[in-house]
């Protein structure tokens, strides 16, 4: 090390039972000298603040947060990480309950919240539900809605004698691995802290990059002296934005607007401005505070009020009074349909802006092969495609000279779904350096790049019949937008776009401005676009039920979609269960006997909602190829080239079969239900299945997880290839048998003819013959969107898809109505999501979706003071919900069978949380007798709302 | 500042620990570290020299003495949540610890370093007040022990002087007939801050009120006495009425500021509930009636 500030000592530390003598330096904190110094990567730094929990270990056997832990203070001490939890290779009864129970997504929380639930089960080996909830409120998860972990540390002594870890009871009875929960493919890697995220990675020879962001909401670059920095030892280059190439990126090509690091202008507190790469991350982040910056401050805008203001200060010269995305959709007539209802009502709700927070934070390292030919890039992004296509574009070179690895991804929830500066960063400086480099976001960092849910501004008005049909919808929404477009051009169109496809709406007008603000920029979370205006439509939906008098689950049922209908903006809906999940949701939770009857402070609320899945057109136009070598291209109404690829590799003994797809697992579950639907097609049990889907060398493109599309995008491709395997091995078979290859079949790891029992050979064998005679034994698979999806009007694409989801949940509160505290008790939902391919992965998406949704709903919002500068970006003060916040939820699945979806199946990731917005604003106004119609719904503003009801 | 620049010192006992923070005028004191170790790495304090005084195990015992409760500083609130002398002598101390943070951060935080810090929603202090602990501050050669109602003096300021360490919280055993009740309002269930909170403390004598505390926490720069409110109280008969009009005066005794977790209007509307509430449960607990459980 050329840096050595700070003294250093050697600290004898006891991990898992082995002494490990460290050089330390005093204030180093034992997570750092634990990930850094003895490579125990399965203890994450997620917030590096004491909040999130993800660094737990044990010390003495007390669950303790490394981040706030001096390593020089656990001298003596008994460490327990992650990795001494399963003893002589057997797992820990809790781990296979983990396992087994489902309490495992995306992976990153998982260490630590196993570590709380050990410290529990010693000194409480049967704790009550109430217990463990305490225990775990340490350990925040993004991803799960906490059930399934409470679950399994119930449940954790039924693991005390099982050798092996087993599946849970068969729910499905015509296949044999596909409509099964059974457990996660990458469920073991996670329990046991082996699965690497991209910060885990570690190269020889790397530098550590950080980046220097803007103090001031607006201003003019006037100079940077980065003199001091570069001459700090240790510092290897400094960047700034003329150093960078002068192309601008983004998501949307229409409007690609950001630079690598600012060249003359800064937009927000946050933008970033330079970078320092350092042979650690410390004497990077030292050299920061080194760089001078000069600005000239320029005025600024904090919400679309301001922005709009003749006279305000523009952001970009391309968007006139600030507004980057103008959409004016008429379907219909609505003067007409207006004309004809019976009752009308208009209501104005304002959104809030929350931020995806997955657990693990933005991580990106970079370096080039074959003397600077060939960039590597890891990144946790959840479209390794996109950022392979936009590295291309950045870095002006073809995109097969470029290998992105995408490791497990700790949650994404859209917040990963662009290129990051960070991506860039790396690449760049690895370039220049000849070293690996890697960066990582802090905490704040990720609230300061965003890409969090825009904030809505939002004017509904709904005209129905005296029966309760729609006869007509309007609305009006002002998005906030923040300094960049991102993802926003699609964000405004979704605002409007997805409201037709639940209810039947003869006549629609929908109009939205996205505008420029001086903050991080918005991007595309969990439901894109379409949560907020489904919170506003369907809570006006329950206030005119009341004021006709209708009950609202009725007026839902009276409006609700049918399976095969294009809808009134051309969107082309064919299975469809909206109707089955309110009928079901209304029976199982008892809304008949609650609704109307129960006391002050006692609520019950419903919601509906669904989505996409998979979006119908791609983001970019064109083929696959640097953006600079294509001409424009016009808007066809069919995919250029397949969004999901697959490549099925049978090994040579017959044994395994590798699935290669670039499908990326960011906790959803993909890999595993990919993973089935291929056991499926070729015959063979799951577990000779492994899947590769990081390494884009090594598997085909498949265009990531945004719009709720693998399942049945990527699904196709899988069946597909593995079909195209089972066809080979069938020609090769019945040249054997002397038969016809359509009469032969392939399950339970056999192949054999349907009708002569005589012929039956194993799978194994099978392959191995085919290999003798003809070589590898290679499917391949491909999946595009149906051809001519959509209307012909402009932004007929978004909302565009194969298939569409739905769902309705009911929520039911108490709030305390001198205070105004809601407590959020019990959540009962029905989801459309086709035919499961594993039930358990369902339920695990609706019930972290419900907890994602309720938090949104009354908690979590990104605050700003009048800088621009965000008050909250940390977990402390950024509200997630605890274990012990988080409702008891069902989760149900109504039968329903998608013909376009690889065995029926379609979405449930992101639809699953479009209902609960509404059901849980419904509750609370149920139970309080006031409607608040600005999110989220804090106790404040209830109990303003209260005291006003009082008083008039 | 970066944390991994300070300087760790480490003192094996605590006339060591003095010795050192007599030389070291500068350096700060950590007891779990979960406030100061956040509080470096967010910029917020600048840091040279730490003493630790987590090999001081003096410091980690809780003992009866004297008719006395004695709590070393260095007690973790998970200690206190599970320790069988708090939960017979002063279990509302224990609800209050139980209401803290994480089963993580309450494995680390002492009672030293939250009454230190001096956080004005520190849960620990306004149960202590009412039980009328005292503090001993020591330093090299000397001693004093101080009320903690006097110890406070503003947000992170207290009377402790350079060189002097919070070693020991000293809470007299309760009268009979005593309730203390811990109300605590946060915006979520677990790993919250309050955004105002109250202790309340009753003390009967014959069925009238003989002695009653108040203490509000999170609405004013201190945990602050309700002075007023418990003069009101005292030598009145209980009832629901008289929690009422207590709480309404109540509600001019804090004096809280607006922040991101709740503005002025709504922490004023909070205190009177909560101290309602407090009020209504050491009640129940003075009578033996019930017993703070959580």
């Amino acid at each position: 090390m050329e840096q050595n500030k700070g003294k250093h000592q050697i600290v004898v530390l006891k991990v898992n039972g082995e002494e490990h003598p460290v050089a330390v330096k005093d204030g180093e904190t034992l997570l750092d000298v634990l990930r850094d110094k003895l490579g125990l990567t399965g203890t994450k730094k997620g917030c590096n603040l004491g909040v999130c929990g993800a660094c737990t270990v044990l010390v003495d056997g007390e669950p303790k947060n490394s981040c706030l832990l001096l390593a020089a203070s656990c001298e003596g001490a008994e460490i327990t990480t992650i990795e001494g939890v399963a003893q002589e290779a057997k797992l820990h009864p809790l781990q296979r309950a983990f396992i087994n129970h489902g309490a495992v997504q995306c992976g990153f929380c998982t260490p630590g919240a196993i570590l709380s639930a050990m410290a529990l089960i010693k000194c409480n080996p049967d704790p009550s539900e109430e217990e463990i909830k305490e225990a775990l409120s340490g350990n925040l998860c993004r991803c799960t809605g906490y059930t399934r972990i409470v679950e399994a540390v119930k449940e954790w002594k039924k693991y005390l004698k099982t050798k092996k870890t087993q599946s849970l009871p068969d729910d499905l009875r015509k296949y044999r691995t596909v409509g099964k929960s059974l457990p996660r493919v990458d469920a073991t890697a996670k329990v046991t802290g082996q699965a690497k995220f991209t910060a885990d990675y570690y190269f020889k020879n790397m530098l550590h990059g950080k980046v220097l962001h803007s103090p001031i909401p607006h201003g003019r670059i006037k100079k940077i002296d980065t003199r001091k920095a570069e001459a700090l030892p240790g510092v290897k280059l400094v960047l700034k934005g003329k150093d960078v190439p002068d192309i601008t990126y983004g998501i949307s090509p229409a409007r690609y607007d950001e630079h690598v690091l600012a060249k003359e202008r800064v937009l927000h507190v946050g933008d970033e401005v330079a970078a320092v790469i350092a042979v650690d991350e410390e004497t990077a982040e030292k050299a920061l505070s080194l760089i001078k910056v000069e600005y000239e401050e320029l005025p600024a805008v904090f919400n679309p009020e301001e922005a709009l203001k003749e006279g305000a200060p523009q952001l970009h010269e391309r968007y006139k009074n600030n507004i980057n995305t103008h959409v004016d959709h008429h379907f219909g007539d609505i003067e007409k349909g207006f004309n004809e209802a019976d009752h009308t009502r208009e209501e104005e709700f304002v959104g809030n802006h929350v931020y995806q927070n997955p657990l693990e934070p933005h991580a990106s390292i970079a370096y080039w092969e074959n003397d600077g030919a060939n960039l590597v890039l890891y990144s946790s992004t959840q479209v390794p495609h996109y950022v392979h296509y936009m590295i291309a574009r950045v870095l002006d070179m073809p995109l097969g000279k470029i290998r992105i690895i995408r490791p497990p991804v700790g949650g994404g929830f859209g917040g990963k779904a662009g290129t990051t500066p960070l991506d860039l960063i790396t690449s760049i400086a690895s370039k220049k350096t000849g070293r690996p480099v890697k960066m990582v976001y802090s905490r704040e960092e990720m609230f300061l790049y965003g890409r969090g849910r825009h904030k809505q501004y939002m004017k509904f008005k709904i005209g129905v019949k005296k029966d309760g049909r729609i006869t007509a919808v309007q609305s009006k929404i002002y998005l906030d937008g923040g300094a960049y477009t991102s993802f926003g051009i699609v964000t405004a169109y979704y605002a409007g776009a997805m409201i037709p496809t639940l209810y039947h709406i003869p006549n629609y007008r929908y109009e939205g401005f996205r505008v420029m603000t001086n903050k991080p920029a918005c991007g595309a979370m969990r439901g894109h676009g379409t949560p907020q205006p489904r919170f506003a439509f369907e809570s006006i939906l329950s206030m005119i039920a009341d004021d006709l008098g209708i009950d609202p689950v009725e007026i839902r049922l009276r409006n609700a979609m049918d399976p095969d209908t294009r809808t009134c903006n051309d969107l082309d809906v064919r299975s469809c269960e909206i109707k089955a999940t309110l009928k079901e949701v209304a029976k199982k939770s008892g809304w008949r006997e609650k609704y109307g009857k129960l006391p002050p402070g006692k609520g019950i609320g419903i919601g509906c909602g669904g989505f996409v899945s998979g979006a119908g057109y791609a983001i970019y136009r064109g083929q696959v190829q640097r953006s600079s070598e294509k001409k424009p291209e016009t808007f066809l109404k069919k995919s250029v080239f397949p969004h999901a690829n697959a490549i099925v590799k049978i090994s040579e003994d017959g044994e395994a079969a590798v699935l290669l797809i670039q499908a990326a697992e960011i906790g959803q579950g993909s890999s595993t239900v990919l993973s089935q639907m291929c056991a499926e097609a070729l015959g063979i049990s799951l577990h000779k299945v492994r899947i590769r889907t990081e390494d884009s060398d090594i598997s085909p493109l498949d265009l990531g997880a945004y719009s709720s599309r693998t399942t049945l995008m990527g699904g196709n491709a899988v069946v597909q290839a593995s079909r195209d395997v089972l066809k080979k091995l069938f020609v090769a078979a019945s040249k054997i048998w002397n038969c016809d290859r359509k009469e032969l079949e392939a399950r339970d790891n056999q192949i054999f003819h349907k009708k002569d029992k005589s012929k039956r050979m194993g799978w194994a064998e099978a392959a191995r013959k085919y290999f003798n005679e003809h070589g590898p034994l290679v499917g391949t698979g491909w999946y595009k969107p149906p051809e001519g999806l959509g209307g012909d009007y402009k932004g007929a694409a978004v909302g565009t898809s194969p298939a569409y989801s739905f769902g309705s949940s009911v929520c039911e509160c108490s709030v305390d109505l001198e205070t105004g505290k809601v407590r959020i008790e019990k959540f009962t939902d029905y989801h459309d999501c086709g035919t499961p391919v594993n039930p358990q992965a369902v339920h695990g998406q609706v019930e972290g979706a419900v907890v994602m949704g309720t938090g949104e709903t009354i908690m979590e919002e990104v605050m700003y003071d009048e800088k621009g500068n965000i008050l909250n970006p940390n977990l402390h003060d950024y509200l997630l919900m605890t274990a012990k916040d988080a409702p008891d939820i069902f989760s149900g699945i109504v039968k329903s069978y998608e013909p376009e979806g690889p065995y029926g199946a379609k979405e449930v990731g992101e639809g699953a949380t479009l209902p609960v917005l509404a059901a849980v604003a419904h509750a609370i106004a149920n139970a309080t007798g006031v409607w608040i119609k600005e999110l989220p719904i804090t106790p404040e503003k209830i109990l303003k709302a209260l005291k006003k009801k009082k008083n008039s | 500042m970066i944390l991994s620049e300070i300087r760790f010192n480490s003192p094996q006992n605590l006339a060591e620990a003095l010795k050192l923070l007599g030389e070291l005028k500068e350096a700060r004191i950590v007891a779990g570290g979960t406030d100061l170790y956040v509080d470096i790495k967010q910029g917020l304090i600048e840091a040279g020299n730490i003493i630790s005084l987590h090999k001081i195990e003096d410091l980690k015992k809780i003992e009866k003495k004297d008719k006395k409760i004695r709590i070393g500083a260095m007690v973790t609130a998970q200690e206190i949540i599970s320790n069988s002398i708090i939960a017979q002598y002063i279990p509302s101390l224990a609800s209050a610890a139980r209401s803290m943070a994480s089963y993580q951060i309450r494995s680390m935080a002492t009672i030293g370093g939250n009454i230190s810090s001096a956080v004005p929603s520190a849960d620990l202090p306004p149960v202590l007040i009412t039980a009328e602990a005292t503090v001993e501050l020591r330093c090299s050669g000397s001693s004093r022990e101080v009320s903690l109602s006097e110890f406070f003096r503003g947000p992170r300021e207290t009377i402790c002087q350079t060189g002097e360490l919070l070693t020991f919280i000293f809470i007299p055993f309760l009268p009979p007939n005593t309730g203390i009740s811990y109300q605590k309002f946060a915006l979520r269930e677990a790993n919250a801050l309050a955004v105002a909170s109250v202790a309340s403390r009753l003390t009967l004598k014959d069925g009238i009120i003989d002695r009653a505390v108040i203490v509000l926490g999170a609405v004013a720069p201190t945990p602050v006495k309700a002075l007023k409110t418990s003069e009101f109280l005292s030598g009145k008969e209980p009832s629901q009425g008289l929690f009422e009009d207590a709480s309404l005066i109540a509600k001019e005794e804090g004096k809280p500021i607006s922040d991101i977790r709740g503005s002025i209007w709504y922490r004023k509307e909070l205190i009177p509930i909560l101290i309602r509430r407090a009020l209504t449960e050491a009640l129940l607990q003075a009578q033996g009636k019930s017993r703070t459980r959580k």
